[in-house]
């Protein structure tokens, strides 16, 4: 059963999305370690770490995707179980550090000292072990997803009221872990980070090892999310998405739907973080905040939510924007991303990928734009 | 005729209680001209037994410039001032009256000189003479003054003036005042006994240090025992006040919470449509105060204090004007797409904050509170702000006339038609779409009127709105949506719950532990506090 | 009373359940036995829609029994237990999964193992293929099979949603106001294929359509303000004083 599965994942458009980020995954790390910095193919080191974060970022909105653009469920609060993934792997990695901190303490990381304490708090047992960490960065994210939507679904609560209790979550989140009692560095969050698995962060090569590993994760995430959306499952999914009572009156634990792909999603989205973390050198408390999760959003609105490729072209799209914009014109990213918003929202319902590929039945008949919008309500009239 | 006797008898009666009955002014004068020869410490010491023969508050002024240096001699003409100012030439102000009486060269004047013990003598002097001032707001004062600096020397001085006082209230202040005394004298053990039983009886938040400190000094068992009894009965009491002081609070924090969510009850309650950038316009209502309050001060510096008064309608209008843009520009086609306008609405939020960080810079700007807003007052052991008063006082008003808006105007009335049923609305003649423009700009407008409370006891920067949006979603989801009278119940429960848990949690886990509850809650009941049930309202 | 509720397929007794103080249904009470169709008719608020509400446990009963096959408590169950138990609803306004095919939204209405690993894992049986290919043709779609639902008219919706009704092979079905928005010729043609369901399994049939009504030619149910007021051939309820009364007297 799981090759019918694969067989359903692995179509057309997902083997060659699958081979091109192998491609990529092999081909940028070796241009950057390999190749002369004078020959033109050449990937300089700070864009390739720039890319490695845009692939983290592409990866959690492809999560958000699974919820969002298949099941209808607009989480404002993804940026949450990407910050729990990160923290996750933030912690292996201070634990790394060992002696070579400022204070040279062999157990507590550096804040922990500064804070006085004498001894590790228990929830930071095991993340010296990698496997452990690892088992985390899915764990916890998963966890927290379970728990909260085991509640929300169950209750039925849909629609705005979801968003804005997600939104809730995270800012909760944010605000228990800017204490510096939590355990997770307050303020400061983690850093100075040494080494992964034996080879120090900064180095070139680790960085590529980690470019690498990112592209091959989204590979990977991809296809599942492929074999997922074209199973019965994905299409029960949209089923949930276009007309909810009417999965339910026809059998389907509608809870059980959306809380399975929740709980995907969440993982996914701290696997994002975890890989996000050792590429940047830093997690805080920051990664929680609720405009982070919005911007996910339109990331995944931008490209085309309900397709798979949709996100990962958001993600990298408006994220290449804002480096540029940022650069040049500070004061105006924020401008720009509003309109984006307000535009996408407006005349790009489908995103990217929906203009590409719509443009040419759109031309056709003007009714399909109209379909889409209506597709795209939630349960719409669906119950009398 | 009789009438008119009668009354101006009575206004005449009136007026001696209220005016300063002084003892002969000519005579004090006399006295303190005295100090010009007193050369000697006790020359000066005998000048300020003499003042205190007389019997007068009004020489209290002179008698603390004396203590502070302040009394001066001029050498040219050998007349007594109290000096302000320093450097060459200094003011001169009459001793008594403390008016001003020109100016002298700082050569030409001589410090009648004090030491020590001459100012604690001024010290019991004073407070002698305020024992017995006429004024009885005065004697009440000194008595404070006594009791939070107990000295037992002083005991005699208040055994005498409780003998003489009449006002029962000032009385018993002299009385605590003596307990207080009492306590660190080395009185018998009886008397402090009866000291702790007055402490007891008039209970309070600084009572405790002094019975703590008695209670650890003593030797004596029985007082040991009785200050212990005398902490728990107050700390007692102590408890009620400050669950009185957490209402207090909690209610001061409900009406913010009130401000920044009643107009989104309106655009999200009553219209549905999910406004991120509510927040900003309560941000646009606080800046618009901001810029009133400059053109104020740079070009009409009397009406500082109308400046609220200016900003609310201004601030209406700004953020009212600013919602029906948007309202005409980008919700009215999303419409049914709650997620959309959810999204939309936060792209219009960081635009206008960016906007605002723009024109007026990234950092608080100054807004000032007006004098009639600044101070505070208590009641009981209850500590009111008077900012915070008149914000509890203007939610309120602002939630009264929002109410009447919506049950008695006609526009209440055609907005609550298109609620309920927009194609029959708008086939009996309701022009549908204005009145959404209309009531997505009353919404917003509201919040501009929040900015401008808000104003008061806020950072004014472009973040300003970031900070209330998720709590005045809270507040209307858990109120229960479309129901005004939810958001008041829901803002009230969330001021005082965060309140109550502050003491034993902190401020920031107070909020998670709320931001939790509300989650739960949600799922409980989903649709809030005082939702509509039934057949329509979940299709 | 005994023997009535061992018979019957569905039996309601004594059922009331109000919204904010308005009684919505008021001690209604109905049996449908194995196979029998029914239909309901009533003014506007008589509460057809909450009764169908409350057997597919949509809205809990405040009080009253809801039994079905004798023994299942439906007022202990949720809609997707209710639909596995076999009871399949048609809303009034037909919802069928627009962004799919025609196929796949009979194919994802099968009476086969609903949970998340079967639906991630299954495939189709050949069975089950045929089962579609069957059910295609009885709904009249085989030739639009592969568009999707939201380009069909809103006959063929109406149609799709019975045939979804159908794979879901239930023993009692809900239809309401089938030929709502039909033409003459379509409402004949779906009274022929409800009698031609009937039998097999019971049918419950909401109903304004008087012709259509008589075209079905069965037993006839009158609600008004949430109770029975008669039962029996529609000649025989359409005689009767106070239903000519509630239909017409105000």
């Amino acid at each position: 059963m799981i090759t019918g599965f694969l067989f359903r994942a692995l179509d057309r458009k997902a083997i060659l999305v699958a081979l091109a980020l192998m491609a990529i995954a092999l081909l940028v790390p070796l241009s950057n370690l390999y190749l002369p910095a004078s020959h033109p193919l050449h990937v300089p080191t700070h864009i390739l770490s720039l890319s490695g974060k845009y692939l983290t970022y592409a990866l959690l909105a492809l999560a958000l995707d699974l919820v969002w653009g298949y099941c209808g469920i607009l989480s404002l609060g993804h940026g949450a179980f990407f910050a729990l993934g990160g923290y996750a792997m933030g912690m292996y990695l201070m634990r790394q550090i060992g002696t070579r901190g400022v204070y040279g303490n062999p157990v507590l990381p550096d804040f922990m000292v500064f804070l006085n304490w004498k001894e590790l708090p228990w929830y930071w047992y095991g993340f010296d072990q990698f496997w452990f960490a690892a088992l985390m960065v899915v764990a916890v994210p998963g966890a927290l997803a379970f728990v909260f939507g085991w509640f929300a679904f169950r209750s039925r609560v849909s629609g705005v009221y979801l968003s804005i209790i997600t939104q809730a979550l995270t800012y909760a989140l944010l605000l228990a872990f800017f204490r510096n009692e939590m355990g997770f560095g307050g303020n400061n969050g983690l850093t100075d980070f040494k080494d992964i698995l034996g080879y120090s962060v900064q180095a070139r090569e680790t960085r590529a090892a980690l470019f690498a590993a990112t592209a091959i994760a989204l590979a990977l995430a991809f296809v599942i999310c492929s074999g997922i959306v074209n199973s019965r499952y994905g299409k029960v999914l949209v089923c949930v998405r276009d007309a909810e009572s009417r999965t339910r009156f026809i059998g389907y634990r509608v809870e059980h739907i959306k809380l399975f792909a929740f709980v995907v999603s969440a993982m996914m989205a701290g696997i994002a973080g975890a890989l996000y973390v050792p590429q940047v050198g830093i997690i805080n408390p920051g990664e929680f905040a609720p405009a982070n999760s919005i911007e996910v959003v339109i990331w995944t609105a931008v490209g085309g939510r309900g397709t798979l490729v949709g996100p990962i072209i958001g993600a990298i799209a408006v994220n290449g924007g804002k480096s540029y914009f940022t650069a040049a014109f500070p004061e105006f990213w924020l401008f720009a991303l509003g309109a984006l918003f307000v535009a996408t929202t407006l005349f790009l319902p489908k995103g990217i990928v929906g203009l590409v590929s719509g443009g040419v039945a759109r031309l056709r008949t003007g009714r399909e734009a109209d379909r889409i919008e209506e597709t795209l309500q939630p349960e719409a009239g669906a119950a009398e | 005729m009789r009438l008119i006797i009668l009354l101006s008898g009575l206004l005449a009666l009136i007026l001696a209680a209220t005016m300063p009955v002084s003892a002969d002014e000519a005579e004090l004068r006399a006295v303190i001209a005295k100090f010009s020869e007193a050369k000697k410490f006790s020359q000066t010491e005998a000048v300020i037994e003499e003042l205190q023969a007389l019997g007068d508050t009004d020489a209290v002024p002179t008698l603390n410039a004396l203590s502070d240096g302040l009394l001066q001699v001029r050498e040219s003409d050998g007349a007594v001032f109290i000096i302000k100012g320093d450097g060459e030439t200094v003011d001169l102000l009459d001793p008594l009256t403390r008016e001003a009486a020109g100016t002298a060269p700082g050569a030409d004047l001589r410090k009648v000189k004090v030491k020590n013990s001459i100012r604690r003598l001024i010290a019991d002097v004073v407070s002698g003479l305020t024992l017995r001032a006429r004024n009885s707001a005065v004697r009440l004062e000194a008595a404070e003054t006594m009791f939070s600096r107990p000295d037992p020397a002083m005991i005699a001085t208040l055994d005498g003036v409780i003998a003489e006082e009449t006002d029962a209230g000032v009385k018993t202040a002299f009385m605590q005042a003596r307990a207080a005394a009492v306590l660190q004298s080395d009185l018998p053990e009886a008397d402090k006994l009866d000291a702790i039983a007055l402490m007891r009886d008039r209970g309070g938040r600084d009572v405790l240090p002094i019975l703590t400190a008695i209670g650890a000094s003593t030797q004596s068992d029985a007082i040991r025992a009785a200050s212990r009894e005398a902490i728990a009965s107050i700390e007692e009491s102590m408890m009620f006040w400050d669950a009185g002081q957490n209402i207090l609070y909690g209610v001061s924090l409900g009406s913010v919470l009130l401000l920044a969510a009643i107009g989104l009850a309106i655009t999200f309650g009553v219209m549905g449509v999910i406004n991120m950038a509510h927040g900003e316009m309560v941000m646009l209502g606080a800046y618009t105060t901001f810029v009133v309050q400059e053109f104020i001060r740079t070009s009409a510096p009397w009406a500082f204090d109308y400046s609220l008064a200016i900003a609310l309608p201004l601030a209406f209008c700004v953020s009212g004007a600013a919602g029906l843009v948007m309202e005409r520009g980008i919700i009215r086609f999303l419409y049914g797409r709650p997620l959309e306008t959810l999204l939309a609405t936060w792209g219009v939020s960081l635009i206008l904050q960016q906007a605002v960080r723009t024109i007026f810079g990234p950092t608080n700007r100054e807004v000032g509170n007006p004098s009639w807003m600044s101070g505070s007052f208590e009641v009981g052991e209850l500590l009111i702000t008077t900012n915070r008063l008149w914000i509890v006082v203007f939610s309120g008003v602002v939630f009264a006339i929002l109410l009447l808006v919506l049950k008695r105007t006609r526009f209440g009335l055609q907005m609550r038609a298109v609620t309920q049923n927009r194609p029959m609305a708008s086939s009996m003649g309701i022009a549908t779409p204005w009145v959404d423009a209309f009531t997505f700009a009353l919404g917003s407008g509201i919040a501009g009127i929040a900015g401008v409370a808000l104003s008061q006891i806020d950072n004014v920067s472009p973040n300003l709105g970031q900070g209330y949006i998720i709590d005045s979603f809270m507040v209307v989801v858990f109120g229960g949506v479309g129901n005004l009278w939810g958001t008041l119940v829901g803002a009230m429960t969330l001021g005082i719950a965060n309140k109550f848990l502050e003491p034993y949690a902190g401020a920031v886990l107070a909020k998670i532990f709320i931001l939790v509850l509300i989650i739960l809650f949600i799922q409980k009941r989903p649709r809030g506090l005082f939702a509509l049930k039934g057949r329509s309202v979940e299709a | 009373m005994n023997e009535r509720l061992t018979r019957s397929l569905l039996y309601l007794d004594g059922v009331s359940v109000s919204f904010d103080g308005f009684k919505a249904i008021n001690e209604l009470s109905l049996t449908v036995e194995p196979g029998e169709m029914r239909a309901i008719i009533g003014p506007n608020g008589a509460g057809k829609t909450t009764m169908m509400d409350i057997i597919t446990g949509k809205t809990r009963p405040d009080t009253g029994t809801v039994l079905f096959e004798g023994s299942v408590d439906l007022t202990k169950h949720d809609e997707a237990a209710i639909a596995q138990l076999g009871i399949g609803r048609k809303f009034q306004k037909p919802t069928v999964f627009e962004s799919h095919t025609v196929e796949d939204n009979l194919e994802l209405a099968l009476k086969r193992d609903h949970g998340i690993v079967a639906t991630l894992f299954n495939s189709t049986s050949a069975d089950q293929k045929t089962r579609i290919e069957e059910i295609l043709d009885t709904i009249r779609l085989t030739h639009r099979r592969a568009e999707r639902a939201a380009d069909l008219s809103h006959g063929q919706k109406q149609w799709l949603e019975i045939g979804m009704l159908l794979a879901q092979d239930p023993k009692l079905l809900l239809v309401d106001e089938p030929v709502a928005g039909m033409t003459d010729a379509e409402t004949v043609e779906t009274a022929k294929l409800l009698r031609g369901i009937a039998g097999e399994k019971a049918v419950i049939v909401v109903e304004h359509d008087m012709t259509f009504i008589r075209d079905l030619d069965v037993k006839v149910t009158v609600l008004a303000e949430g109770s029975v007021l008669a039962e029996g051939s529609l000649d025989h309820v359409s005689a009767d004083e106070r239903v000519i009364e509630s239909y017409l007297g105000r």
